[in-house]
């Protein structure tokens, strides 16, 4: 569970001021889908470094599963980064000199118990369709294909919660709509993800959708087909935690 | 406590290091300048030293009394094996001994064979002993009970070629060899030939006759006077008595002879060390440099890294950890590199510089890796503390910002 109490993230200081996050106030229950919209210097992207430990609140404080990581150190955020979340950069973020399938096994790096493992990576590379492309480097990847590998790098660790900072930004319609797809799949299998966009097309998605404005968050009605199909469910897909 | 596997630091570490093989190679090899400087310097100190003590053993000598005027030539013809002839009045022989302080004293003859030699490719040392007063080759017989040395036997030293058995000519006179010397490095007494007394003045009566050139011996004369000091007595001082009651002589000693050592390495003891050194005081700011450069450059990489989850220790780890990888290698290699020449070409330094020369024990040799290794280390690391401290410090999201992660 992530609770978000009334955090404010300010930089600059005196007239300079800028408050890219204005008292945020909400809660991520257990396996939802929560969905951030806003255009883009609304805020919504350090309100998801705030929520990943990346960067510490001004006001406020942020709660993972009872962990306050405002004032949590490094180490403690670091190997809840590692063990509790997935991340999921909006440009893939793979590092060029290591193959899909290093790339996918680096948060294991961070870990001494690591649940993630080759077999694990191979599985997840297969979940998301580039198996095939586990020992190319990023270099030859097409943008869909490292977005995908940038997924299964998240999922490496079998996080409870997946953040992911606009992951179909730079995708054509047809990729966006098959991610979209496995990270349904992937919320259906459990995993609470939390994911900032700026195309409402995705609201039908998500259970919780917020959007962004200057800083300030407000609470939007999420779709109909949210509704009809709750996350949690049913699910369609694993990912791999049993490997 | 860490928190995270080694593995994990070696394996993007290395990754890092052959992505990048020309800057690779190149800090390596500065590295590998340093480490082969300083391993070069200290086996080549460590070997004159270690030939020196087992030479100076093999004499069972504190001190050799010489007349001064042939004090440089005795050092030569101990440190380097220069062939020398040179006499002085005996009466000191007597005088010396009879010194407080001395234990015991024993007469020698040093006499420069001529060219022609079956053993060898020059002239060489021969050194005729007083078996009576004798404790270098003696001491040598008690060791080898089965060598007897009679008339015209001589001793060989380990670098004079001959089959024990076999026979060697000097100055016509053919003498018989009854054993061999182990090498000790110190070439006065591997290039030497030791016989006795009586067969040196047969043989320089024969050589009138024999010989191409006539050898004379001044009846009563001697060459040199070693000798071994009483236990508790100070070499010093004996050899200042000594040098007090027969005028005209000097005494080489231990001491005076590792200066002499000392000495002709230093021009090449202090290039080594000094380029070392200067290698090492230019290596650490430059390295600092492309460390400072190399973090900025992958700040992009080290941001993912911690939005993954690296901690900032990890990430401060991985910068030290390539460094030590990075100089581990070229100081391996440079080591390696001097090693190898050193082993093929130590004789011919040595000759070169005049200095006698043997390997090292492996413990001195082992501590000089160990030297040569923990300098570029220990240099790497701190010319990478800092950017290492500061990268890990960086705030990722300013980074993923700015790189559009």
């Amino acid at each position: 569970m992530i609770e978000v109490r009334g955090i404010r993230k300010t930089f600059g200081t005196g007239d300079s001021a800028v408050h890219a996050v204005d008292h945020a106030l909400f809660t991520v229950d257990d396996g939802d889908f929560t969905l951030i919209l806003g255009r883009s210097g609304s805020g919504k992207s350090t309100l998801l470094a705030l929520i990943a430990g990346l960067i510490r609140p001004t006001e406020g404080s942020i709660l993972i599963n009872g962990t306050d990581i405002g004032t949590a150190a490094d180490t403690r955020m670091a190997h809840l980064r590692a063990r509790t979340m997935g991340f999921v950069f909006q440009f893939s973020g793979l590092i060029p000199t290591l193959t899909a399938l290093e790339n996918v096994l680096v948060p294991t790096l961070f870990l001494r118990d690591a649940p993630g493992n080759r077999e694990r990576a191979m599985f997840l590379l297969g979940k998301v369709g580039v198996a095939g492309r586990a020992h190319a480097y990023p270099g030859t990847l097409s943008s869909g294909e490292m977005k995908r590998v940038a997924i299964a790098r998240a999922l490496i660790n079998d996080p409870a919660i997946l953040i992911a900072d606009e992951p179909t930004g730079d995708l054509d319609t047809d990729t966006e709509a098959e991610i979209m797809a496995l990270f349904r799949e992937l919320n259906r299998g459990g995993i609470t993800i939390v994911m900032v966009t700026h195309n409402p097309d995705l609201i039908p998605c998500a259970t919780n959708v917020y959007r962004m404005e200057r800083g300030t968050l407000k609470k939007v009605p999420a779709g109909p087909a949210c509704s009809s199909n709750p996350p949690g469910g049913p699910a369609s897909v694993n990912t791999g935690d049993r490997v | 406590m860490r928190e995270y596997p080694l593995s994990g630091l070696f394996m993007l570490a290395d990754r890092n290091l052959r992505n990048r093989p020309a800057r690779t190679i190149a800090v390596a090899a500065t590295f590998a300048v340093i480490a082969a400087s300083l391993f070069s310097a200290q086996y080549l100190m460590s070997g004159a030293r270690q030939s020196l003590d087992n030479g100076l053993n093999r004499m069972g000598a504190d001190l050799m009394i010489v007349p001064a005027e042939y004090a440089t030539s005795g050092e030569d013809a101990l440190l380097t094996g220069r062939p020398t002839t040179f006499f002085f009045q005996d009466g000191g022989f007597e005088t010396i001994a009879d010194i407080p302080g001395v234990a015991r004293a024993s007469p020698e003859l040093f006499i420069g064979t001529l060219y022609g030699q079956a053993c060898c490719a020059g002239p060489i040392q021969l050194i005729a002993i007083d078996p009576a007063h004798d404790f270098t080759i003696s001491s040598w017989l008690k060791e080898n009970p089965s060598v007897i040395m009679g008339k015209d036997d001589i001793i060989v030293g380990s670098a004079i070629a001959g089959d024990i058995g076999s026979d060697l000519r000097f100055y016509g006179h053919t003498f018989h060899i009854a054993g061999r010397l182990d090498r000790t490095g110190l070439s006065g007494v591997d290039m030497a030939v030791f016989t006795r007394i009586e067969d040196a003045y047969t043989m320089a009566d024969e050589s009138g006759i024999k010989a191409a050139r006539k050898l004379s011996i001044p009846k009563g004369m001697v060459s040199a006077v070693l000798v071994r000091v009483s236990p508790g007595s100070d070499p010093q001082t004996v050899s200042g008595e000594i040098m007090n009651r027969v005028p005209g002589t000097k005494a080489i000693s231990r001491a005076g002879l590792s200066g002499t050592v000392s000495e002709r390495l230093k021009t090449t003891a202090s290039l080594l060390y000094g380029s070392a050194l200067v290698v090492t005081a230019v290596t650490i700011p430059l390295l600092g440099c492309v460390a400072v450069l190399i973090a900025s450059e992958r700040r992009r990489e080290t941001a993912i890294l911690r939005g993954l989850g690296a901690s900032q220790s990890f990430v401060r780890n991985l910068f030290i950890t390539e460094s030590v990888l990075l100089t581990l290698a070229g100081a391996c290699t440079g080591i390696g590199t001097a090693a190898l020449f050193l082993v093929a070409f130590g004789d011919f330094i040595a000759i070169s510089l005049k200095i006698p020369f043997t390997m090292p024990p492996a413990g001195s040799i082992l501590t000089s890796m160990g030297v040569a290794l923990c300098l570029p280390v220990i240099s790497g690391i701190i010319a990478t503390l800092y950017p290492a401290v500061q990268v890990s410090r960086a705030d990722p999201y300013t980074v993923i910002r700015e790189a559009g992660i």
